[in-house]
């Protein structure tokens, strides 16, 4: 090989590797591993775990005895699980991101469009920032700010996930995207999961008839027990921004004991000091 | 027996990462874009591993799949625009290349496919029929491809005729 392309190896070849490359490698090999065992699996039974999948979806959907029995079939539950699937952390002119994304693993078209839309989420968020702070840095350099003075800039992009509760029948757990760049803000995407059926959970399901008033209700006691126990108000008046009513769009989680616990973001009807609201409807 | 191919995959893509990044960043020009390439690369590979009827063809055989997975964000990339304007040098969209710039730059500034024929002869060292093998192009056209990189290029072919 002549010189010159030498030259063009050695700069190829040149290039820094990031220290989560390894660890970004063996989660790959790990996923492939899991989806090949489940796929051996499966042909080893020659098909008969995929038709009884499918018979007991058709039996679950159609029979209620059936649905009610098949809750004693542990398999069922212990195939889905939720884990990390992206996990890096990376610091460049100083944004610091730490992302520590979940998925669900399995193959149902519920889980598949919900990983598809944590993906996209947690994409998105980086992305923005990334551009918030890029832009930012340049109108700093540009207005006369120093190299030097940049380097005490830091901004953290965070995205993480816990798990609220998981049984056999239901998997309820939030993803939260936050940054601070100017000042702190946070997203968070709870989802609440039917693993029998493969539904999101409603808020109606879990309180049954009458769940409007029975949370709405249950709110404003809270409230007022949260006023009178606080030397001062938090909480905006219900005609300047503040708690009104529940609907099909309020965020919740499920708690481990199964009770329902309503959630408001910070600055959605308090002060921000007063952090976020949650609230057990028991 | 699949069991065992796994192993040697596995040993294959840990010891080679470095191979890995550097042929997906070449493409992507983004680290995350490489690491997420790479990652789904080997999640791919290993899902597929009882396809791999030989193992001491791994080399290709990955190869073929880490740049299907480059050049499909690639084209996916088509679509949303994610290139930062300082990874887009007027050799991306101007014809022909600038005359500027190291070798291994103005290979970056290639289409694609005339790319992927040029880092896998020059930079991995691959023959052209092990090239032909990961693209799943024809011979002629994988020698055609290289002549006409090396010749936009515009470098010698010095010991290269074969």
């Amino acid at each position: 090989m002549n010189e010159e392309w030498k030259e063009a190896k050695r700069e190829y070849e040149s290039v820094q590797l990031p220290p989560e490359l390894d660890a970004r490698l063996r989660t790959g090999i790990a996923q492939g591993r899991k989806k090949s065992a489940f796929r051996r699996f499966v042909r080893r039974s020659g098909g008969t775990v995929a038709a009884c999948l499918a018979l007991l979806v058709v039996a679950l959907n159609t029979n209620p005895a059936f649905a009610a029995a098949a809750a004693e079939v542990p398999v069922v539950g212990q195939l889905c699980q939720v884990l990390t699937v992206r996990s890096f952390d990376w610091e460049e002119n100083g944004l610091v991101v730490h992302v520590h994304q979940p998925a669900i693993e399995d193959d149902s078209p519920l889980s598949q469009q919900i990983n598809q839309e944590i993906q996209e989420r947690v994409d998105a968020h980086v992305a923005e920032m990334e551009q918030i702070w890029k832009e930012y840095r340049e109108s700093f350099l540009k207005t006369g700010g120093t190299e030097e003075e940049w380097n005490d800039r830091t901004m953290e992009v965070d995205v993480s996930y816990e798990i609220k509760s998981q049984s056999e029948e239901r998997l309820s757990f939030v993803v939260t995207l936050s940054q601070n760049a100017f000042n702190y803000s946070q997203t968070q995407d709870f989802y609440n999961i039917d693993l029998k059926e493969y539904r999101n959970i409603t808020l109606e399901e879990l309180l049954g008839e009458g769940w409007v008033e029975r949370c709405n209700q249950s709110i404003q006691e809270q409230i007022a027990q949260r006023q009178e126990s606080e030397s001062f108000d938090y909480y905006f008046p219900a005609d300047q921004g503040g708690f009104t009513a529940v609907d099909e769009n309020t965020s919740f989680y499920i708690r481990s004991d199964g009770v329902a616990v309503v959630v408001f973001p910070k600055y959605a009807i308090a002060a921000g000091a007063a952090g976020v609201q949650e609230f057990p409807i028991e | 027996m699949a069991g065992k191919h796994e192993t040697v995959l596995t040993e294959y893509l840990v010891s080679n990462q470095a191979v890995f990044y550097r042929l997906a960043l070449s493409y992507l020009h983004d680290r995350e874009d490489a690491m997420d390439a790479v990652q789904s690369a080997a999640c791919k590979a290993l899902e597929q591993a009882h396809q791999l009827r030989e193992p001491g063809a791994v080399r290709t055989w990955f190869y073929r799949i880490l740049v299907n997975e480059c050049m499909d964000r690639l084209r996916a990339r088509k679509r949303v625009v994610l290139i930062p304007p300082e990874a887009l040098d007027a050799g991306s969209y101007e014809d022909p290349l600038p005359s500027d710039g190291s070798l291994a730059r103005r290979v970056d500034a290639l289409p694609p496919e005339i790319q992927t024929v040029i880092k896998l002869r020059f930079y991995e060292e691959l023959s052209l029929a092990e090239i032909a093998e990961v693209t799943g192009w024809k011979l002629n056209t994988v020698k055609s491809r290289l002549y006409g990189g090396l010749k936009k290029l515009r470098v010698s072919m010095e010991g290269e005729e074969r």
